[in-house]
């Protein structure tokens, strides 16, 4: 844990407010951490990663002595100090060479990891020598392969690169703004109970390119920019039920209420029924006159006639209940 | 691309319909990839780019069909011109993806929150820290630097007041019982917060 202390200026406080939890959240940030024996491919590609996460993302240059299936306290202490909540990890060794380790993080703790080995098909942004795509910008997704929505591990791939790369999350978004594409695919799994033997997943990012068609939608057409991987899956960390359960409640703050009553028919025109209270109709104010008052009720035999006749001249109040002041 | 025959076809037409999630911009296409030709390197990037161009194809005619929001705020120009933008109405995602960090919990309510709730008392309204001053002329702060509340403490002749006649007190200058007791009320309000904060965490 971090020692935090009272803010004493209001920059600080800004500061610390800023990673807060809240119900709105933060863009999730992206931190690349190079582990102890990473090499020289394993730092490109985490630089290609970066440069597609940009400006939400953070580097680390120096290396570090970390083995995050054994022990996340590391990573754990450097997602609080940054306040980063995706991680990417690199090591290679001779068991699991070129391999990436994508983590996430809630509440500052592990949430799942998956290690992923580059396999020999890689072709970096600096091989494509391509015109690319402005920084910032919401990318698209294809996810293409039926394990996407049926395999464990799959469903995990799918959940991450959603998570990692689709930005803010805004209900507008510029025309403009549709530049690229991240597309990640899998082949045909023969047996569903294998869990060795995994097929690759292969990750590209093509550039998005619209020609006329005669009609409304364009013509889409896409060219590679890169970069390109093949991973293959390795290792992997699936959240505990409960801390999963937490992760993805909604807060009841942020839904819609729901309006009683109102509907929209056919027509697309706005119906509502409306409740009127009952009306109390011996409280209808009728024509006032002198002999109407109250005081000059037949039952009300307590005042005398002589003195009725001496105030008629002063108004009349009825004794109505005091309203509470509140 | 005069004739209009040789404009390429914008439909797809796909065994099992994709699904979309339109919010993160993502399409998910549960038609399986042909495992023979993703092995074979000669034609797997134009396997891959292919499948993919069709449903990026699919996609961007699912965005193009939701409904557009036009604005002309200026943005990003320093010239100040006004330039309209096409902005397509997104809905919410619908993919599940996991929080950074909990759902904030709701403050505790303070001592005096639970008394006004159990009272029925209604928060004032607010209506500003400036009050008018007949005698300056002019509005002047309720409290605080040159504040309404310690008008007393210039005065040339003050009162006595009524609760401290016949005690000790009297002989005391009343505006620095005055002052006393505005520094006794601070002290009190910054007891009263602590332990409020106290019984929050």
């Amino acid at each position: 844990m971090i020692r935090t202390i009272k803010p004493k200026n209001a920059r600080s406080k800004r500061a610390l407010a800023k990673k807060e939890a809240k119900l709105v959240e933060n863009t999730k940030t992206a931190l690349f951490v190079p582990g102890a024996t990473g090499n020289k491919l394993l730092h490109d590609a985490m630089c290609d990663l970066m440069a597609l996460k940009k400006p939400e993302a953070k580097k680390f240059s120096k290396k570090n002595e970390i083995r995050p299936f054994e022990d996340a306290s590391e990573l754990e202490f450097f997602s609080e100090k940054n306040d980063t909540s995706l991680m990417v990890f690199s090591s290679h060794n001779k068991k699991r060479p070129n391999t990436l380790i994508f983590t996430r993080f809630f509440n500052h703790k592990v949430y799942d990891m998956i290690e992923l080995s580059i396999q020999n098909n890689v072709k970096l942004l600096q091989d494509f020598k391509k015109l690319t795509f402005t920084i910032g910008l919401k990318p698209m997704f294809v996810f293409n392969g039926p394990a996407f929505d049926n395999h464990p591990v799959f469903q995990h791939l799918k959940s991450l690169f959603l998570d990692f790369y689709r930005g803010e999350e805004t209900d507008l978004q510029d025309v403009a703004g549709l530049q690229h594409i991240i597309a990640l695919s899998v082949g045909e799994i023969e047996d569903l109970n294998e869990t060795k033997n995994l097929p690759l997943l292969h990750f590209r990012v093509y550039r998005l390119k619209t020609y006329k068609s005669g009609q409304k939608v364009p013509r889409v057409e896409i060219d590679e920019i890169g970069p390109r991987f093949d991973f293959k899956i390795g290792r992997r960390v699936t959240p505990a039920p409960e801390v999963e359960k937490d992760a993805n409640q909604k807060p009841k703050q942020l839904e819609a209420k729901v309006k009683k009553n109102v509907s929209t028919d056919f027509m697309g025109d706005k119906v509502a029924q409306i409740h009127v209270g009952k009306q109390d109709l011996g409280k209808l104010q009728t024509r006032k006159m002198k002999g109407l008052k109250s005081k000059y009720d037949q039952d009300s035999d307590f005042d005398n006639e002589s003195e009725d006749f001496m105030d008629e001249d002063i108004e009349y109040d009825a004794p109505q209940p005091k309203k509470q002041k509140v | 691309m005069s004739d209009e025959k040789e404009f390429k076809p914008v439909t797809v037409d796909k065994l099992i319909p994709n699904t979309f999630d339109l919010g993160n911009l993502a399409t998910f296409d549960p038609n399986p990839l042909d495992n023979v030709k993703l092995r074979d390197e000669s034609q797997k990037e134009q396997y891959l780019s292919s499948v993919t161009r069709d449903n990026v194809q699919l996609l961007i005619n699912q965005i193009l069909s939701l409904p557009v929001k036009t604005t002309t705020d200026t943005h990003g120009s320093s010239t100040g011109q006004n330039s309209t933008m096409t902005l397509i109405q997104l809905p919410e995602p619908t993919t599940q993806l996991p929080r950074e960090k909990a759902i904030p919990k709701a403050k505790a309510p303070t001592k005096w929150e639970q008394f006004a709730a159990r009272k029925g008392i209604k928060a004032k309204t607010k209506d500003g820290k400036m009050v008018y001053d007949e005698a300056k002329g002019e509005w002047v702060p309720k409290w605080g630097y040159k504040g309404k509340n310690k008008d007393l403490d210039d005065q040339w002749l003050v009162e006595v007041d009524d609760k401290v006649k016949n005690t000790e007190e009297e002989l005391i200058d009343p505006r620095t019982l005055g002052r006393a007791e505005r520094k006794r009320l601070i002290k009190k309000n910054e007891l009263q917060h602590k332990r409020n904060m106290k019984n929050q965490s």
